[in-house]
């Protein structure tokens, strides 16, 4: 019994201790902003039920994506894209919603049809999927290098989405159609989509994005660690000649975390830009391919592969955005809020490879190994 | 030995960076604002907050006047944020600014349209102006801002002074259909209306500030008999006084600006740029948290403040002429420091 | 055993060397010395301290306690450019060349003489050069080092060794990768060393070669001492009783006694894309071991690997019991019962940080999944555990990551996985390289069991005494064609090594 504890902690160890960072994350920021006169920490205003919905809609959005990024990592690869895929379904899924006459002038504006916006859903997610194949075919079939075929999704994703909408902005309100009920199923909260807008309560804090990311969390967690084709991903990711000299076709497994990644980012796509209303191309979901590199690396992934797990990209996700929280709550100027995010990866990461004894070692006097 | 320095290297970094960490936190007296909702007096203090569009030394000058605001009164204390240009940061940090009980923020959207509907969910919670950018159709209270057309007419003033005797004269800008550049435009030629002055055309370069040049140069090649040129955008009237002076007709061909680049301003009082109109940032920034602190504390409505029925205040640009450039400049310097 | 007091100084003398690593005590008070101009073997199994020891000799690793002499002074080795200034070189069995660089270049490596921090390539070519000549590398130093054959690059590691002016040359395996022709070459250049006043400290499983070269043999057993031979006393047997502790009996052939030539495997005009333009065509009977001998770079792993499906199928078939099978992937392949034991352990064989039972599993998940892709965990471990017991894999439990066991270990990990399967035709590509002599007679052992079973089985070999003594008939190759085929009673070195060099069967 005590055996097996100890082999759930050792399994587990990076887990354990990022669970143990958001914890004192949370700690701390609750402690920050607490109310006065009131000591308890559950009244604090980060704690508050708006608050909480805030954090947990973001995380919902960051996590879908950053789920798809992950698994990526865990085969080795790396997918740069992610931001500017973004924006570019951004650009086309609100293309999908309004009239023709209300989009600039340009040819992507020209050659898609306004549709229903369930459709337009189905219709992006299945863009993204494809984006996501034809990234995972070079990377996976023609073995061009993933920083390099991702790089160039990046750049061109962008320059496509912005050349598209003619560097202009694109606004969910020029749509003729009644978008209340996806707004509510982008933004809204559970009560919100149950009861049409009119909820309140403690089921009116749970915003959907963050059941989504339930949702993906389970079904991407079964897939990855109970069944045989997340067990190909670990071996590809490892090592990707062994796995294929035990007859699998590794070509395909690593292709499909592209694709993966691609249906992530799109289906995340879809409530960031209800969340923000419009997009504007040229900004839109910029350095979020590098959110969610941090969330993976933080949740205990490793760029050299085969190391990772989907709880572990959960709580990277929400170390990364309790952090941006808690520098909002506080007060301390937004610029502020890349350095601490920068310098609690990097702490963490240090204390990861090297353990606790790493930090008390660089602050000791005398080092504790050696001669 | 190899590994000592390694050891000495990562202590003195991560030292160096948890200092400059608290050192950060700790400049800001906002820090830890959950516990500062009373001063030392005791009084509860009103929290306003001013959240920019983007990063931009215009809205350094906008953060002096919030913050001259703020020390006018002891029952306010003011956050000032600026942006990175996108709706989702704006989102995030006004979502931040309400949780912790803001009870007035002014904003200045970077995509009013698109950003309605959070405009209205914000209005449900505090008290919502828009500045220099407006999304008319949200439940803002009102906008304060730029009336372009009326900037355009000034230019146009000083072109007036610039060529009394008339002439032809170009005008320059970015991007020629943004909604200020047609404003602008727009209020220059009805200004010069009925004068010998003829405004030959507009010349864009895509805000690219290369081309800006190109453009002034090819224009004097084209028209040798150029009297004027307007720089719509800030960079304009520096690219065409640089193209001016490469011919050799520095201070012959007039150039009217816009914005208070230092170049501008100092060319002013050379005599190589006749004048310049300049917003008042300063005066968003001041008369944004004035005007939030009388709604909420003093119970005022837009109409006791003047706010016309339009729901819009135009505050006036400012012409800057030969001899009170150094003065302005030295201005925009202290807000910039935060005097 | 008191050879070492006989001689008056040692140039090098390690006393009482105590190092443990977590969990492990990797060194019990162990004694070393060498002196001047002579080469000692050191020998034992793999994790009896051998690796541990050299590379605390070598500045990787620092003792726990004990005392390190050079020229009778004492001396703390606290890093291998330390261990470089003392006059210690190391050759690791995994080359440290880069292969982009010339020879030169690489013999200077981060010593290059410059100029203002240029480069100064002539001078270093003439630094060069008398090092090749002492090494009888008759070679120009500004060649590429990717255009030399492996045994030409031990060279110029060993050439890098004496430009720093090595005093002491300490040789990790290195013949594991080596043609016979070459592994003779290298023991020529050991003993003009020798003659130069060099010692060398060669480390080796090959006990002929051992025999062959060294002054005196050193063997640890456990992380201790067992024991010293002198010159005289050197013998395979002798060596093999200090380093398992007993007298093991020598791998014989136990003569294939179920071979049925009805039934096995044959393929017919196979094409590999190293040598495009040669045909292969060979048959095994089941319950027949097929030795492959050559030399490196004969085309014989490739052959393999064409049967096996991880190299493009470029012509010819396959046949299984007579039947011709699917080819063109390693899925096919293993569908039809071929499976690969493959040369490279660590890099194509295993996943090292996966544990046993991931590994003995990966090939066979769909047998333990359910109709959804689950996998049934439960299932996995029976079959890994049935496989630990069934090949004695020395490991503490069916979770432990592979890369936590020793090399024979690992070998019966790769075979589990496809011993819990069916095999038909098990290739075994040098399934005894870096494996100490107790699990090869393991390995040799389990070989004979599988075709005895009915199982065809080819070995690809470098190690002739291996060859001779387990094949029930010997393939030799030559430059991607098979140059003979011969019969027990045909075996000899000799007849081998004419084949493997081109000469054909008939002369």
């Amino acid at each position: 019994m005590n055996n097996s504890k100890l082999g759930f902690i050792n399994n587990n160890r990076r887990e354990l201790g990022m669970l143990g960072l958001l914890i004192a994350l949370i700690v701390i920021t609750s402690w920050g902003t607490r109310e006065s006169g009131v000591q308890a920490l559950f009244e604090s205003k980060f704690l508050s039920a708006d608050n909480l919905k805030n954090i947990s809609r973001e995380i919902g959005i960051y996590g879908i994506f950053s789920i798809g990024v992950g698994i990526v990592i865990i085969t080795a690869g790396i997918d740069l894209s992610v931001g500017s895929l973004m924006a570019l379904l951004g650009v086309v899924f609100l293309y999908f919603v309004t009239p023709p006459e209300t989009r600039p002038d340009s040819f992507l504006a020209k050659i898609i049809p306004e549709i229903p916006w369930l459709a337009a859903v189905l219709f992006t997610l299945l863009i993204g999927t494809a984006i996501g194949v034809f990234q995972g075919l070079l990377v996976g079939k023609l073995k061009l290098q993933a920083f390099i075929v991702t790089l160039c999704g990046l750049l061109s994703y962008r320059g496509l989405a912005r050349f598209s909408a003619d560097d202009t902005s694109i606004n969910i309100s020029d749509s003729s159609q009644n978008l209340e009920f996806l707004r509510f199923l982008g933004e809204g909260s559970l009560s919100d989509v149950l009861s049409n807008g009119n909820g309140s309560g403690f089921l009116h804090s749970i915003p959907m994005s963050f059941i989504y990311l339930l949702c993906f969390a389970i079904f991407f967690g079964v897939l990855l660690h109970k069944s045989v084709f997340g067990r190909y991903i670990f071996a590809a990711g490892r090592n990707e000649l062994a796995t294929k000299y035990s007859g699998i076709n590794t070509n395909i497994v690593i292709a499909f975390a592209y694709v993966i990644a691609g249906f992530c980012t799109a289906f995340a796509a879809i409530p960031f830009c209800i969340y923000t209303g419009s997009v504007q191309p040229a900004t839109h979901g910029a350095f979020f391919e590098l959110y969610a590199i941090a969330a993976a690396v933080l949740g205990g992934c490793s760029l050299r592969g085969g190391e990772g797990s989907i709880i572990g990209i959960l709580i990277g996700t929400a170390i990364l955005i309790v952090l941006r929280n808690m520098v909002n709550l506080f007060g301390y100027p937004t610029p502020l809020s890349d350095a601490i995010t920068g310098g609690v990866i990097f702490v963490g990461v240090l204390l990861d490879q090297h353990g606790a004894s790493s930090i008390k070692r660089i602050f000791s006097k005398k080092p504790v190994s050696g001669n | 030995m190899k590994l000592k320095v390694t050891e000495t290297i990562l202590k003195s970094s991560l030292l160096a960076w948890i200092t400059f960490l608290i050192s950060c936190g700790g400049n800001n007296n906002n820090g830890n604002s959950g516990n500062t909702d009373s001063n030392d007096s005791g009084i509860k203090k009103i929290k306003l907050a001013f959240v920019t569009n983007a990063t931009a030394d215009f809205w350094s000058y906008g953060k002096a006047g919030a913050e001259k605001a703020a020390s006018e009164h002891d029952d306010i204390e003011i956050e000032f944020k600026m942006g990175d240009g996108t709706a989702a940061k704006q989102r995030e940090v006004c979502d931040a600014l309400l949780v912790r009980g803001f009870k007035g923020i002014a904003i200045s959207p970077p995509n009013p349209t698109g950003q309605q509907q959070m405009i209205n969910d914000w209005a449900k919670k505090s008290q919502i102006i828009t500045v220099d950018s407006d999304a008319p159709e949200s439940d803002r209270l009102f906008y304060l801002g730029t009336n372009n057309v009326e900037a355009g007419r000034q230019a146009g003033e000083l072109l007036k002074e610039a060529l009394p005797n008339g002439g032809k004269v170009m005008a320059f800008v970015g991007v020629g259909d943004q909604a200020n550049a047609v404003e602008r435009y727009q209020g220059l030629k009805e200004a010069v209306a009925g004068t010998n002055i003829e405004i030959l055309d507009l010349r864009t370069d895509e805000a690219n500030i290369g081309k800006a040049r190109r453009n002034a140069e090819d224009t004097l090649t084209k028209y040798p008999d150029l009297a004027g040129m307007v720089g719509l955008w800030a960079y304009n009237a520096p690219a065409c006084l640089k193209a001016v002076k490469d011919k050799g007709v520095a201070g012959k061909v007039k150039i009217i600006a816009f914005d208070e680049e230092v170049e501008t301003l100092k060319a002013i009082d050379t005599g190589e740029i006749h004048g310049t109109v300049v917003q008042q940032p300063y005066e968003f920034g001041y008369q944004a948290i004035k005007a939030l602190r009388s709604i909420i504390i003093d119970n005022k409505t837009p109409q006791d403040l003047e706010i016309p029925d339009t729901k819009q205040k135009f505050i006036a640009t400012k012409m800057i002429r030969k001899g009170e450039g150094a003065a302005y400049l030295k201005k925009c310097q202290e807000w910039k420091k935060g005097g | 055993m008191k050879t070492e007091l006989e001689k008056p100084s040692f140039a090098l003398s390690m006393r009482g060397v105590n190092k443990t690593f977590p969990g492990v005590k990797a060194l019990t008070s162990v004694d070393f010395d060498i002196s001047k101009g002579e080469v000692v073997a050191l020998i034992g199994e793999n994790g009896a301290g051998k690796s541990t020891l050299m590379n605390i000799l070598g500045g990787v690793h620092q003792p726990d306690s004990g005392e390190i002499k050079v020229n009778d002074k004492i001396v703390t080795i606290k890093s291998v450019s330390q261990a470089d200034s003392l006059g210690i070189g190391f050759v690791h069995q995994e080359l440290n060349i880069l292969d982009n660089l010339d020879v030169s270049a690489n013999v200077y490596l981060g010593r290059e003489p410059r100029k203002l921090g240029i480069i100064q390539k002539n001078i270093i070519a003439e630094k060069t050069n008398p090092f090749l000549k002492v090494l009888g590398l008759d070679i120009s130093p500004d060649t590429p080092v990717a255009k030399l054959s492996i045994g030409q690059q031990q060279l110029v590691e060993i050439a890098k060794a004496l430009s720093k002016e090595a005093k002491i040359i300490i040789m990790d395996e290195p013949t594991s990768s080596l043609t016979l022709s070459e592994t003779d070459k290298l023991l020529n250049v050991i003993s003009d060393l020798r003659d130069k006043g060099i010692s060398i400290i060669y480390i080796s499983h090959r006990l002929g070669e051992v025999s062959a070269c060294a002054d005196r043999v050193v063997a640890l057993r456990d992380g201790e001492n067992a024991g010293v031979l002198a010159k005289d006393e050197i013998t395979h047997n002798r060596m093999v009783s200090l380093m398992v502790g007993r007298e093991l009996e020598r791998t014989t052939n136990t003569n294939g006694s179920k071979i049925d030539q009805s039934k096995g495997f044959e393929t017919k005009d196979i094409i590999t894309s190293t040598y495009p333009n040669n045909k292969v065509s060979f048959k095994i009977s089941s319950g027949e071991i097929l030795g492959m001998a050559g030399l490196v770079g004969a085309g014989r792993s490739e052959v393999a690997q064409t049967i096996f499906g991880v190299d493009p199928n470029l012509g010819g078939s396959v046949y299984i019991d007579g039947k011709e099978i699917k080819r063109g992937s390693a899925k096919a392949s293993i569908n039809s019962g071929i499976y690969l034991a493959p040369e490279d352990r660590k890099r194509t064989g295993l996943i090292t940080q996966f544990d046993v039972s991931m590994n003995v599993s990966l090939a066979s998940l769909e047998k333990h999944s359910n109709g959804l892709g689950i996998i049934n965990n439960e299932s996995e471990k029976i079959t890994a555990n049935q496989q630990i017991e069934k090949l004695n894999i020395k490991t503490p439990s069916a979770e432990t990551p592979v890369i936590n066991l020793s090399g024979g270990n690992q070998q019966k990990v790769v075979l589990g996985k496809w011993l819990s399967m069916n095999p038909k035709l098990l290739i075994f590509d040098e399934p005894t390289r870096g494996i100490d002599v107790g699990a090869k007679a393991e390995i040799y052992k389990l070989m004979r069991q599988l075709a005895d079973k009915g199982v065809a089985i080819l070995m690809i070999s470098s190690d002739m005494e291996e060859v001779i003594g387990i094949s029930d008939r010997i393939a030799v190759m030559h430059e991607g064609k098979i140059t003979g085929i011969l019969g027990r009673n045909e075996f000899t070195e000799e007849n081998i090594m004419h084949l493997a060099v081109g000469g054909s069967s008939e002369s």
